[in-house]
């Protein structure tokens, strides 16, 4: 066969993508800009609180990542780079989220003074530059970048984490936080490279095709190798998640880090790790609609067919698939000699429109209808390939499912005995972060049969993360606060904080009754999407894995109800320790204002569920076909 | 290459052999070593061998980049770290005997099941005879660079490879990356460089310096300064360094 | 069976599955901060080796992973030495904090 394309043609299809990607990428091209421009400010002038340069870019960055297009309809899936990365309403949800966190973030440590003028262009680039990691995780379609984009993001919060220098356990922090990074990032290489040696490809979507093909036929040899590789990429991405037995970073880390530190690695770097879980856990289990392409033995009968213009016989058209699906492997090995004209930079996406031209016999009138037959064909062998990758998704469903039920456990038991408030947040974000994780296992177990419970159970995930932003930046900006009043993050030193600082303790234990999920704060909500999906998941396939998750997740609750409460009891209740409160000073108007106006939503989400609800449900319409 | 192909057949078993088992046994020699000196100089001399097995296995470029970014560059700096630090107590080491037991088992295993993986793909297995003129075939720094800016000219004569499919440009990476670099080279110099006070490592000193950061941004709050002096330095170092001072 | 075959690709994985397992090791046990780090690179390397093997045409002519495997290789020995820069920045500054490069040392913060 004649090679179909030439190198102009390379070049030409180049530029068409860059410039198409360019313009869905222009969230992160704010970041780096604004990146280069901290550095070059500096060199301008020294007197510019560089603060006012960071909020900027962090709102430019907000508005260009435009979650506004997720009311107005659902966004298209469509892939950026030659296929690197992947544009939909996930990528703009979650981009939208970091965002927006970011703004929040950035006037939170304006207010708590850590970092200081003079290190605010290095520290602000460190936050820019993770954060950069943290959109490239939402978006990531290739192995490549999402290695790359683990190491974005996780670098740079290394140093994060000894912010302050000269302190011995922020130093001590970023040390066990480096080098316990660095290798699970090599753990995850490794498992990355097996299974890139496997599917003989780094893409995503071609992997998952062609695991469809390999995965009948594998050998014990090459199942052990699958199962390997999965299990070493879930070190890497369970590390940044902190998910239980790769916790042990996270209490230690935030005990040595700053607050302000914290609030960053709790919430921005779980949810872009949650994003990426996702996106790999639904690359590597179905097969996405526009990367399936009719193999040519069907488009020349179905040409006949068109060119006779006989609606009747689209009939025997599907009958003919459904023939194929059994010889399923054939099917995959007649794809190559399909007319693949775009295989390098053209979007998949235009597959779609492009093939009836391809085809260039269909006539214009019967357009419609071989569209559709085009589409019924490719659906049915989407299912085809779906079905051979059942093993990949109950594998990877159970594996997260047993990760989120340890986790969550583990999490809400070793809270129990702390006696310094960061060390204590930091077992629940890991509790919190197998909630989370919970979510997954009832989209894996229902992704490919049951469409719906798939995209309700990916959307309760969302509506989780948002309602996480809230509560965990509120409570490390509340602890950060009190620190520079009280001067202690012991829970001991905390007692009868009421008395002196009543805002801040009611707004704490609001967040800390949402952060236990109780009836009507948005903790709640968020527990309830993802436990109601679990639920439904249960329903549908009676998978006892489900169940088994539905009873820790209840069971959970129920523990962790009483180390939050002892918490705020110690505040409301405890005698005031009179050391600390020491010409009490009142609560600054600007700790105050932000609080309160952080903690709102934690009150009165429940008022605009409904459209946190909505939002989140277009975030994934288009990430599962 | 060719010619010793020529001449002797079994130069790539020869060659496979001799980088392996440098790779190897220098790697077993940065394990087995005491001496952080030593094992920087074996960590070269195995980094420089998995470099010619990249030569052999038809990654020349790779292997070139292996030699000057790792063995030229990465290593300068961990070299540079140990010169940094070494004192006398620093530079011999010993492991722990409980440290060394429970490490060879797992590591054991965990190389067991890796190899029975390395061995397990029928496809990985199975030997290919390669032609010469295949050999000849496989100069690729010209289509690597090309990658590197979003052509893939490989894909040229095969477009119709389903596999094809996968394969993407890299320029986006290529050029995030440098970002990356630019972030991670303002993340060392901020660690590394040496802040007023940074040296300090009793707790007066490191005291003043949180009041420094904490003083200039909430100056509104200020009462009186004796107070904040005071008040400040206990807030910022009670919780965390309390327990250093016995 | 080595010497008189041709070499595949699982001899060249099996030198990287050492490599990863020796540093592996080298990073669980070593004391000095500097070994630990020596240690990430072996891992790395192991994993890279890997790469290159799937991706060699000379090895594997019917491979399809192709130049793929070449170009991650190399964006992983970039990551890695940018890796390296900050944790021996991270290490330096532990040294200047506590006087020390022994990771034992580091266990103020007992998780």
């Amino acid at each position: 066969m004649e090679p179909t394309t030439d190198f102009y043609q390379l070049i030409d299809a180049l530029k068409a993508d860059s410039a198409n990607s360019l313009g869905l990428f222009m969230p992160e091209v704010t970041l780096c800009v604004f990146i280069a421009l901290f550095l070059a400010v500096r060199l301008i002038t020294t007197k510019l609180d560089l603060f006012w340069v960071a909020l900027a870019g962090a709102v430019v960055g907000l508005i260009s990542s435009n979650p506004l297009q997720l009311c107005s309809g659902a966004v298209e899936s469509e892939e950026m780079f030659t296929g690197l990365l992947v544009h939909d309403g996930l990528t703009v949800a979650v981009r939208s989220i970091l965002m927006l966190f970011l703004v929040l973030f950035l006037i939170f440590t304006k207010i708590s003074g850590v970092p200081d003028k003079e290190d605010g262009a290095d520290v602000y680039s460190l936050i820019f530059g993770s954060t950069l990691g943290m959109c490239l995780m939402t978006s990531a379609n290739h192995l490549l970048i999402v290695f790359l984009a683990i190491e974005m993001a996780g670098v740079p919060s290394y140093v994060l984490a000894g912010l302050i220098k000269g302190r011995k356990r922020g130093s001590e922090a970023a040390l066990k936080y480096a080098i316990y990074g660095a290798g699970a990032a090599g753990v995850m290489l490794y498992g990355i490279s097996l299974l890139v040696g496997l599917a003989g490809t780094a893409h995503l979507p071609t992997m998952a095709l062609q695991l469809a093909e390999i995965i009948p036929a594998a050998g014990l040899g090459e199942q052990a190798v699958l199962c390997l590789a999965a299990v070493m990429i879930a070190v890497g991405i369970a590390f940044k998640l902190s998910a239980v037995p790769f916790h042990f970073w996270a209490p230690d880390v935030f005990h040595g880090a700053c607050a302000e530190v914290n609030a960053f690695l709790s919430v921005a770097s779980k949810a872009a790790a949650l994003a990426l879980l996702l996106r790999l856990a639904v690359g590597l289990g179905s097969v996405p609609l526009n990367e399936v392409e009719i193999p040519q033995i069907l488009e020349v009968q179905h040409e006949s067919i068109m060119s006779e213009a006989a609606p009747t016989q689209l009939v025997s058209l599907e009958d003919q698939v459904a023939d194929d699906k059994s010889a399923e492997p054939a099917v995959v090995e007649e794809t190559a000699d399909a007319p693949a004209n775009d295989t390098e930079a053209e979007p998949a996406a235009d597959d779609s429109d492009e093939e009836p031209v391809a085809e260039g016999a269909a006539e214009e009138t019967i357009d419609d209808e071989a569209q559709a037959a085009a589409l019924a064909t490719r659906l049915a062998i989407k299912q085809a390939h779906d079905e051979a990758l059942s093993p990949v998704r109950n594998f990877i469903g159970l594996l997260i499912a047993f990760f989120a039920v340890v986790t969550a456990t583990f999490g809400n038991l070793a809270a129990y005995g702390q006696t310094n408030i960061k060390r204590l947040l930091a077992y629940s974000t890991i509790a919190h972060a197998g909630y989370m994780m919970m979510s997954i296992a009832p989209l894996m177990m229902t992704l490919g049969t049951d469409h719906a419970g798939a995209e309700q159970a990916a959307s309760a995930l969302i509506q989780y993360i948002v309602v996480y932003v809230f509560l965990n930046l509120g409570a490390f900006s509340i602890i950060a606060f009190l620190r520079n009043y009280v001067g202690s993050e012991e829970i001991e030193d905390y007692s009868g904080m009421v008395k002196s600082r009543p805002s801040l303790v009611i707004c704490l234990a609001l967040i800390f009754f949402s952060l236990v999920g109780l009836p009507p704060l948005s903790g709640f909500l968020g527990k309830f999407a993802i436990f109601a999906s679990l639920a439904d998941g249960y329903s549908d396939t009676g998978s006892m894995a489900l169940l088994i998750l539905l009873l820790a997740g209840g069971i959970n609750t129920a523990i962790s109800l009483f180390y939050y409460l002892g918490v705020i009891k110690t505040m409301i209740m405890g005698e005031p320790n009179e050391e600390h409160h020491l010409g009490d000073r009142p609560v600054g108007d600007m700790e105050m204002t932000y609080v309160i106006l952080i903690t709102i939503p934690t009150v009165f989400l429940i008022v605009c569920w409904q459209w946190v609800a909505g939002f989140a449900d277009e975030a994934v319409k288009n990430f599962i076909s | 290459m060719d010619l010793i192909a020529v001449a002797w057949p079994y130069w790539h078993q020869f060659f496979f052999v001799l980088f392996a088992a440098t790779a190897i046994g220098f790697g077993f020699g940065v394990l087995l070593s005491k001496n952080v000196v030593r094992m920087a100089f074996y960590l070269v001399l195995s980094l420089g061998s998995t470099a010619g097995l990249f030569f052999l296995a038809g990654a020349e470029f790779v292997g070139a980049m292996q030699l000057m970014i790792y063995v030229g560059g990465t290593m300068v700096l961990l070299i540079f770290g140990v010169m940094l630090t070494a004192q006398k107590d620093f530079i011999n080491m010993d492991t722990h005997t409980q440290d060394w037991i429970l490490a060879t088992i797992v590591g054991g295993s965990l190389l067991m099941v890796l190899l029975f993986g390395a061995f397990g793909s029928e496809d990985w297995k199975t030997p290919q005879d390669i032609t010469d003129a295949e050999v000849q075939a496989t100069k690729e720094a010209t289509p690597l660079g090309l990658a590197l800016t979003g052509i893939r000219v490989d894909t040229l004569g095969e477009s119709t490879d389903a596999v094809a499919e996968g394969k993407s440009g890299y320029l986006m990476p290529f050029i995030i990356v440098s970002i990356h670099l630019l972030v991670v080279l303002i993340g060392a110099a901020y660690m590394a460089r040496t802040k007023k006070l940074s040296h300090a490592t009793d707790d007066k000193s490191s005291r003043a310096k949180l009041m420094l950061f904490k003083m200039e941004h909430e100056e509104e709050q200020l009462e009186e300064e004796q107070y904040v002096v005071t008040h400040r330095a206990k807030s910022a170092l009670n919780p965390l360094d309390s327990e250093n001072e016995d | 069976m080595l010497l008189i075959g041709t070499v595949s690709v699982s001899w060249y994985l099996a030198v990287g599955a050492v490599l990863f397992v020796l540093g592996a090791v080298c990073m669980a046990t070593k004391r000095n901060l500097l070994g630990v780090l020596m240690g990430v690179e072996l891992v790395l390397n192991g994993a890279n080796m890997n790469f290159i093997a799937f991706g060699s045409k000379v090895l594997r002519p019917e491979g399809s992973l192709g130049l793929d495997g070449q170009l991650i290789a190399l964006f992983v020995i970039v990551l890695a030495a940018a890796e390296a820069a900050v944790a021996l920045a991270i290490a330096l500054n532990f040294y200047n904090n506590h006087n020390t490069v022994d990771v034992d040392r580091a266990n103020e913060l007992n998780g």
